[in-house]
């Protein structure tokens, strides 16, 4: 054989063989480093941003903020996450990447403020650059509430990135505005309030609306919209809980359990099975005599008499006029909370806001 | 007869003087029973049946207790007959309201007319349980016997044996009277000549508590 070529088969060997010890290696090794959970991420990544490790810290935010699911980053953390790799984007001279990061989380969070101790002071006016140029918005509302049309109202507070303009509007689902709320500037911050009608004085029927608020530049463009999603529902607001039903615990047994008719019956019954078994047991081989089937009935009767002398099953109408009574004065005390909240209700608008979505996230 | 009659009196007294004295808690029955009792000696087999009188009495003070029985009656069927006599004498200590564990001798002797008595003798340890029918009026019981060591007196041979017993006892309203009706089966077996005697008693006892 060609000496040339046994020499390159023994080098693919080898190749082969290395390649299989490494591919094992990887796979025996713990899954740690790629099944690490986001805050374990950010902890390595702030230390690496604190030992000046500016490429490792980048690449490690990076890597927290990529994660998803149950090892995700806290909405907190995400903006602190954010907030490193903003400022390390702005010390490693990449401004562009610094901005594309700050804005996102002036976006997200407007009213984000890093820490004046933790970041230099470049960081601190890049980033108040940045958000100065970033108009946005976010809304916090009560979950569920009930006004009456007119003469209450539905509040919304607003919390803003930078003083700008915006517009504010109660929709339809399908994005046709019923009433304009707000047309303006806001500053830090600013309550909206709806007081259950739309532009012609009546309440809206039941059904899903929004109140969008439009952010605008200087030019007057809409560069940012946020939804508010409501769930109108009118009239059926249960202002007071219903009374819970009597507790298993209140309530008493209306038939008589089988348990102690059983207990009762049980050592008669293995009497009678020791006296008809137990001569084959102490004396096998012999015929016993069938006498003992007197002394083993007459046991099973008693077992029997002291079964039905419990009257097992049978129901027990002191319990069941007590529980009666529990159980009508619950329905009476129900019937009275939903006449009640009825009366309350009427005219009443029950409001569910859902969590607010920023349609143009990614606008400049 | 007459020494069962001597024994139960004997058994009254003693027991009446202890329950005056301190707090024991004692109790004395009387009664009687058909027995039965199958011997057999290789393929020799003889039965014979009759009744049983005896009585008995029992002391306890907190979990301990003691029993005494005794009892003497004729056996007898078409072509032979023998007297009878039969004793214990049990310790017991109360494990559990329902469980009692014994131990003490039980004897049986066969008394043949002309010829010398012939004893067995066990040595056992006991358990009976019992089991509430009508609370503090009807109880039944189940009592399980394993002798450990024994003897025959003729011919004189090592013996082993067990038994069993179970019945119901009844007990009056306010009244310290008592009533049972037993099954009771028991078997003895000398190894080397294939004896074995096997014992059968239907009893009916009734007593009072003091």
């Amino acid at each position: 054989m060609d000496p040339h070529r046994v020499e390159a088969h023994r080098r693919m060997t080898r190749a082969l063989a290395l390649c299989a010890a490494l591919v094992a290696g990887a796979a025996s090794l713990p899954p740690a480093a790629a099944a690490q959970a986001a805050p374990a991420v950010l902890v390595q990544a702030v230390r690496a941003y604190d030992d000046l490790d500016l490429d490792g810290a980048a690449g490690l935010l990076r890597r927290a903020l990529s994660i998803q699911g149950a090892g995700a980053l806290a909405p907190a953390d995400a903006d602190r996450a954010m907030m490193y790799l903003a400022a390390t984007e702005v010390l490693r001279e990449h401004n562009d990447s610094a901005r594309a990061v700050a804005r996102r989380l002036v976006v997200a969070n407007p009213r984000f403020r890093p820490d004046e101790l933790v970041f230099p002071p470049q960081v601190l006016t890049f980033y108040e650059g940045v958000r100065r140029a970033t108009p946005a918005v976010t809304a916090r509302a009560p979950a569920d509430t009930a006004i009456r049309p007119g003469a209450e109202a539905l509040a919304v507070r607003l919390y803003a990135s930078t003083v700008h303009d915006v517009t504010a509007t109660f929709d339809r689902d399908d994005g046709r505005v019923l009433r304009t709320l707000y047309a303006g500037p806001v500053g830090d911050s600013l309550d909206l309030h709806w007081n259950g009608q739309d532009s012609t004085g009546t309440a809206p029927p039941n059904g899903r609306y929004a109140i969008t608020v439009t952010s605008l530049d200087r030019q007057r463009r809409a560069v940012r919209i946020l939804r508010l999603p409501l769930e109108v529902t009118q009239g059926r607001v249960d202002t007071l809980p219903h009374p819970a039903p009597p507790a298993d615990s209140l309530l008493l047994p209306e038939r008589q359990s089988m348990k102690p008719a059983l207990r009762a019956f049980a050592p008669a019954a293995l009497a009678g099975i020791a006296i008809a078994v137990l001569p084959s047991v102490v004396a096998n081989g012999e015929d016993a005599s069938g006498a003992r089937f007197v002394v083993g009935g007459t046991v099973a009767v008693a077992g029997l008499v002291a079964f039905f002398s419990h009257h097992p099953g049978r129901s027990i109408p002191g319990n069941a006029a007590h529980n009666r009574t529990l159980r009508d004065a619950w329905r009476r005390e129900d019937t009275e909370v939903a006449r009640r909240n009825a009366e309350r209700a009427r005219g009443m608008l029950g409001i569910h806001a859902g969590a607010p979505v920023l349609i143009t996230p990614e606008a400049p | 007869m007459t020494r069962a009659v001597v024994i139960v009196c004997a058994t009254m007294v003693a027991g009446t003087s202890v329950a005056a004295q301190s707090k024991w808690q004692v109790s004395f029955g009387a009664g009687g029973g058909q027995e039965i009792a199958r011997s057999r000696i290789g393929t020799t087999r003889e039965r014979v049946s009759g009744m049983v009188f005896g009585g008995e009495g029992t002391a306890s003070r907190g979990r301990l207790i003691a029993r005494l029985r005794y009892g003497q009656g004729r056996v007898t069927n078409d072509t032979a007959g023998r007297d009878v006599a039969e004793g214990e004498a049990l310790l017991g200590y109360k494990a559990r309201p329902w469980l009692t564990v014994w131990v003490g001798p039980h004897a049986r002797t066969f008394v043949v007319p002309g010829q010398s008595d012939r004893r067995w003798l066990l040595w056992s340890g006991r358990v009976t349980a019992r089991g509430t029918l009508f609370p503090g009026r009807v109880t039944s019981f189940v009592e399980l016997w394993q002798g450990f060591t024994g003897s025959l007196s003729r011919p004189a041979e090592s013996v082993t044996g067990g038994g069993a017993e179970a019945g119901l006892d009844l007990r009056l309203a306010r009244r310290p009277v008592w009533g049972r009706l037993a099954y009771r089966i028991e078997q003895a077996r000398a190894g080397s000549i294939g004896r074995r005697e096997t014992v059968e008693a239907i009893t009916l006892t009734l007593g009072f508590d003091r």
